[in-house]
């Protein structure tokens, strides 16, 4: 119990990230097709996958706004991919080959979208035609108040009118001009295409019409199609779910998360799966998982707990094959520039310089997460997208650990520094060597740190930050919280509003935050960011982030990112890498593809032994 | 008012009470030093504890440890020089750390077991004094304590407080005082009828002079079998605390989050976590159990165990509608 | 009878609306935001308000309570924020796992408890009974994970006699029984951490048994000791555990947490944890009804149970 909060957390914060898009991002990146592993492969087969914490509970893909769950993800994606395709392979790239579009373009001053949809079918052999995007279209404009996906301001509310010269085409006239990587890596890729002539109906028994035509019709169908969404008993045998357009169908569905998919076979894509069947089980723990693991036979995929990490070369005994999946995102301490009692001492950079200064990073990662981690030397992961990393970043980054730097810096600003025990301000004011603004004689630098309970490796990690933060006099108290406790305590705190009913945290560490397919600063950095809970706001940040969104050279990218790491925005973490074993009979498994939501399943083989 | 009519008002039948339906406890009833003292299964549960607890409070003064420090570089070290008993997950010495623990196991188990026992003792005999529509409603307050949700009060508690030692005796003591009111008032029903009581009031005593000056002595032997247990079952509501993952964080330890911890590690062969914390665990509980039985025969003229069986609630078995009592 | 019942029953209602009303208020003292909880750190404040507004949560607490008592009338439970299920939909699939694994556990508990513990009261003070007492009571003092841990480690990893696991595909009580081998370590460990328990209820009644004058008597008419054990002792001895068996319903409802974890055992325990973790009122809340409702019928039962046994019990009412 005490692991198995992670990957709970983490899949639902993965979830998010893909439904509560970020918004900006940079250079065009339609790439290459993706690295297959070689082998001979096998038709035929099944693989049981081993699914930790939550299981979906809803199969329509346009969940209600109240439903975030993030598993529902890994169960419609399957059966209903989404118009673009993210991430190919192990990269942050669209994949064309996959998506539903045959071409995109982007004209007018970028604000209107010509989309070629592929001439690929429904299972039940009707064609996809641009007749299902305007029942989509119709359905949201009337109900994206309803809708998990929703970000405020965009699809559709910034849709003017949709257009269909013909069956295949698709014509976006929008309210205003956007970045078209942004809207395609962004928007156009939470978008899921539903087969008008199956769905387009208010009952069971009714007759498919245009009922999404007007405003009254599309609300009927709608909350009719929600309605069977969340029928649990009903997911594999409601006809209106066996009209998919991806590779796969659902074939079993249990009330307690056990799923299974059988291949579509009028898939029109180039990633005909080979696998005759796909087995979700459920796992109310990791523990249980692993107990399951060590003993054997009878899961194919499973999550690797962190804890466990020193047992693969026994798993390899049972047959096991050992894969990293290093995650997207940034970890990360917060630190609250406006608690109230200690925000201003946080909002002077030397003090987060000193906290930072003061983690050992480098060896959080080899101790307590076993070399499977990102060092966290910035916003930007290095075992993510080399493409990102600025010179700064892969060279450790601008803290990396010293004590003798972190008290060197206290004394300079006028702090009496006592190791082990907790520093006081010595010489209040604001000038060269006082302790700066907001800070009073005698206070003492102590800080509560609340983070994720439950996880032995957020445990380890903390606790020897509270040790190597105390080697300088630096005192911080830990706090550990459930996950939810810690999500509905946290409030935006800002200059303009920091309520001490919701921002009486001062630190907190509750995970990571995912990025999308760019590992943007926007959102997470930017003054009025979504992301951005602690307050920091900075005009030469909102600026470098702009430069970013709106400009293409990497030199962009590596001013922002350099300029952030410096800053400190948030204290840098390292960031834990996902860790999976599978049969080592299985290919197709990697390379990961961690922003497509899911697995995709539609690439795996057995392959024959020996070969 | 017969015993039979206690039960008409009567919360569900605890042992205490179980032993009033079957007649007047027989025999001495009343605990001595001298009856302590010369039985020889106190004597050796007493001894256990005495060494277990000058191993956790003296042993630190012999054997010097970094308690407090986490130092990765040398996590999960077996056995060795430096380490006798090897290093936990946070690098720190484990027989060290075994003492320390202990110190909290046993700080928390000694005052939930005499905290919770005090206040349902007076509770429990309160209630049994009063009597009549009074004790009824007394007693249906504590069904209603009893059947509120142990985990909203402790996610409720934790978001509220940093949980700290003192904090969890806190609730730990609040949560289990009921049990032992309601076996309280079984005795005291009982008491009330015999025949000193009687004539205590006859002589003009008051009420509450009976309550103190017989009914509260009288019910001492119960008392302190089950604060031998109270003691048992906080050590162990602690552990479930920390495998649920609620616990207090670290460096903080005590028995049962060592535990906890070496579990986590057990498939990582790393069995100096986890079998010195569960020996000393066993080994305290059994000589509470001893204590606690031994004491039960004196209390009861040397010849049941009557009052000695309590039911404890855990969390694995009955997670959250009740706890251990 | 009738009317002690009718007032025990009038009671058993006070009881359990108490525990409701302490319930809500507890919950409710919780700081922070249910909506943020639930739907995550970057939910918009819109999409808090009406999430708020969906559940009534912007009400005032009087008003919530007695919306969700109306609801409580009309027999609806109200739907899980967590799961998006109704809330009976959730209790009814999990509640009868766990009436079987923990049913179970208790049975077994007893069969080994009783018999062991009258065994210890005839060789009173004896060794053998200590020896007796000590394993129960090393094994009910050792925590319940722990014990899992090591079978695991021992039965299903080193000699893989058993799978450690329950299949995630079975969502039946009728599933559970067709793979019963996974049954059989859960089983196991609940029930040898209980046994201590009946061991020694029987144990303390069955001293004061063989000690009682009728005993005595029988055994000196000279009826065989076999006979005034089964027919004396063993029927004396039950009483205490009825009433355990009686306290027991409500632990058999609640489930169990850590065993359902360790064993992927999705039922109660596990269900109402991750709700409190959640902050999930209406699953609590239903939950907690159904707890308050074992616990004084629990009550009840052993203590009608316990009059019709013992006939020198008699209910009056004033």
């Amino acid at each position: 119990m005490r692991k198995t909060r992670r990957l709970a957390a983490a899949a639902a914060m993965l979830a998010l990230a893909t439904v509560l898009a970020a918004c900006a991002t940079t250079s065009s990146k339609i790439g290459s097709g993706p690295t297959k592993v070689a082998g001979k492969p096998l038709n035929g087969g099944t693989v049981t996958v081993a699914e930790v914490g939550e299981s979906p509970n809803f199969i329509f893909p346009y969940p209600p706004s109240t439903n975030s769950n993030g598993y529902n993800v890994n169960l419609t994606m399957g059966l209903w991919p989404y118009l673009v395709y993210a991430g190919d392979g192990g990269q942050s790239i669209v994949n064309p080959q996959e998506s539903l579009y045959q071409s995109l373009t982007y004209s007018h001053n970028n604000s209107v979208i010509t989309m070629v949809l592929k001439p690929w079918k429904w299972s039940d052999g009707v064609p996809i035609t641009s007749r299902d995007f305007t029942f989509v279209y119709n359905l949201l404009k009337w109900n994206y108040q309803n809708w998990i996906g929703y970000t405020q301001g965009l699809f559709p509310v910034d849709v003017k009118k949709v257009i269909t010269p013909n069956a295949h085409t698709v014509v976006l006239d929008l309210t205003r001009s956007y970045n078209p990587t942004f809207y395609t890596d962004d928007v156009l890729s939470l978008i899921a295409l539903m087969p008008q002539h199956a769905w387009d109906k208010t009952s069971l028994s009714g007759k498919v019409g245009n009922y999404d035509e007007t405003k009254a019709g599309a609300k009927a169908v709608y909350a009719f199609l929600q309605k069977q969404g969340g029928i649990m008993g009903t997911f594999a045998t409601n006809p209106l779910w066996q009209v998919v357009d991806g590779p796969w169908k659902l074939a079993t569905f249990n009330s307690n998360g056990y799923y299974a998919w059988v291949p579509n076979k009028s898939y029109s894509g180039p990633d005909k799966p080979r696998l005759s069947k796909v087995i979700w089980t459920p796992f109310t723990t990791d523990t249980a998982e692993m107990n399951t693991l060590r003993s054997g036979t009878t899961i194919d995929l499973g999550n690797l707990p962190l804890n466990d990490v020193s047992q693969t070369s026994d798993l390899e005994a049972e047959g096991y094959v050992v894969g990293v999946l290093p995650v997207a995102g940034v970890a990360e301490i917060v630190p609250n520039l406006w608690n109230p009692v200690n925000g201003p001492m946080l909002r002077n950079l030397y003090i987060r310089q000193v906290l930072e200064y003061l983690i050992d990073r480098t060896q959080i990662v080899k101790k307590v997460y076993a070399g499977y981690a990102d060092p966290g030397n910035g916003p930007v992961s290095t075992l993510y997208g080399q493409q990102w990393d600025s010179p700064l970043e892969k060279a450790g980054g601008p803290y990396p650990y010293s004590p003798s730097k972190a008290i060197a810096l206290l004394k300079a600003n006028g702090w009496k520094v006592v190791p082990n025990g907790t520093d006081t301000c010595q010489h209040a004011g604001t000038a060269a060597g006082d302790c700066g603004p907001g800070i009073t004689a005698g206070e003492p630098l102590q800080f509560q740190l609340m983070y994720t309970s439950g996880i032995a490796s957020f445990d380890q990690q903390n606790a020897a930050i509270q040790s190597s933060e105390a080697a300088a006099g630096v005192k911080i108290i830990l706090k550990p919280e459930p996950f939810n406790t810690i999500v509905s305590t946290t409030g935006y705190c800002n200059q303009q509003t920091h309520p001490t009913s919701t921002c009486s945290w001062q630190l907190q560490d509750y995970g990571y935050n995912p990025y999308t397919l760019d590992p943007s600063g926007a959102g997470l950095f930017n003054t009025d960011g979504f992301g951005n809970y602690g307050g920091y706001s900075s005009a030469k940040e909102n600026q470098l982030i702009d430069a970013t969104e709106y400009g293409s050279s990497s030199a962009a990218f590596f001013a922002y990112e350099n300029y952030t790491a410096e800053q400190l925005p948030y204290l840098w973490l390292p960031n834990a890498s996902n860790i999976f074993v599978f049969k080592k009979n299985l290919a197709g498994i990697t390379p990961w593809n961690p922003f497509s939501g899911t697995l995709n399943p539609e690439d795996w083989y057995y392959v024959k032994p020996g070969s | 008012m017969s015993a039979s009519e206690t039960l008409a008002f009567g919360g569900p039948a605890e042992a205490g009470e179980i032993s009033s339906r079957q007649g007047a406890p027989s025999g001495g009833g009343r605990l001595t030093l001298a009856a302590f003292l010369h039985n020889r299964r106190t004597m050796s549960g007493v001894g256990i504890v005495a060494l277990m607890g000058l191993f956790c409070f003296i042993g630190p003064v012999l054997y010097h440890t970094n308690q407090v420090t986490v130092n990765l570089a040398i996590i999960n070290q077996p056995p060795g020089p430096g380490h006798p008993l090897g290093t936990d997950e946070y690098g720190i010495d484990v027989l060290g750390r075994l003492m320390v623990g202990g110190q909290s196991s046993l700080e928390l188990g000694f005052a939930v077991g005499i905290a919770s026992t005090v206040l349902g003792a007076l509770y429990g005999a309160l209630s049994g004094v009063v009597g009549g529509v009074g004790d009824g409603i007394l007693m249906r307050i504590i069904d209603t304590l009893l059947a509120v949700p142990l985990f909203i009060l402790l996610i409720i508690v934790a978001s509220m407080f940093s949980l700290s030692l003192s904090v969890i005796i806190l609730i730990l003591a609040v949560l289990s005082w009921p049990g032992v009111a309601r076996l309280v008032r079984g005795q005291v029903l009982a008491l009330r009828n015999r025949e000193f009581a009687q004539a205590a009031t006859s002589m003009g005593s008051t009420r509450w002079g009976v309550l103190f000056r017989h009914m509260i002595p009288n019910t001492l032997g119960i008392c302190i079998v089950t604060a031998t247990f109270g003691i048992a079952d906080a050590i162990y509501a602690l552990s479930a605390l920390s495998f649920l993952g609620i616990g207090p964080p670290p460096p903080f330890t005590d028995w049962g989050t060592m535990l906890t911890d070496g579990v986590n590690n057990l498939f990582n062969g790393y069995w100096w976590q986890v079998y010195p914390p569960m020996f000393a665990l066993v080994l305290v509980v059994l000589a509470f159990r001893q204590i606690g039985d031994a004491l039960n025969d004196i209390v009861s003229g040397g010849q049941t165990g009557r009052v000695f069986a309590r039911r404890r609630r855990r969390f694995g078995w009955v997670p959250m509608s009740t706890r251990y009592e | 009878m009738t009317w002690y019942l009718v007032r025990r029953l009038a009671q058993a209602i006070a009881v359990v609306f108490g525990v409701m009303v302490l319930t809500f208020i507890l919950l409710h003292m919780e700081p922070g935001s249910v909506a943020r909880a639930v739907l995550g750190l970057k939910a918009t404040p819109a999409r808090v308000a009406i999430f708020d507004h969906l559940y009534g949560l912007n009400k005032p607490l009087y008003d919530q309570f007695g919306v969700y008592m109306w609801q409580l009338l009309h027999g609806n439970f109200g739907i899980s924020y967590q799961y998006q299920q109704p809330v009976s939909t959730l209790i009814a699939q999990r509640l009868p796992r766990d009436a079987l694994l923990l049913g179970l556990s208790t049975v077994v508990a007893l069969v080994i408890g009783v018999p062991t513990g009258i065994y210890q009261a005839v060789h009173h003070n004896e060794l053998v009974d200590d020896a007796v007492a000590g394993t129960w009571f090393t094994l009910y003092s050792a925590p319940d994970f722990l014990e899992a841990f090591l079978l695991i480690a021992l039965l299903c990893v080193e000699f893989h006699i058993f799978q450690p696991t329950f299949p995630g595909g079975i969502s039946s009580v009728v599933g559970v029984l067709t793979d019963w081998r996974a049954l059989v370590l859960p089983v196991f460990v609940l029930s040898i951490n209980s046994v201590a328990n009946f061991s020694q209820y029987s144990r303390s009644t069955a001293i004061t048994v063989l000690a009682s004058d009728y005993v005595k008597v029988a055994r000196a008419k000279g009826l065989p000791r076999q006979l005034v054990l089964t027919r004396h002792v063993l029927r004396n001895s039950l009483l205490p555990v009825i009433t355990i068996l009686g306290l027991s319903l409500p632990g058999i409802v609640a489930g169990a947490v850590i065993a359902e974890s360790i064993f992927n055992y999705p039922g109660m325990g596990l269900l109402f944890w991750q709700s409190a973790l959640a902050h999930d009122y209406p699953v609590m809340l239903g939950g907690t009804l159904v707890i308050g409702i074992a616990t004084v019928t629990g009550n009840l039962l052993a203590d009608v149970v316990y009059g019709v046994l013992d006939p020198r019990i008699r209910y009056v009412s004033q």
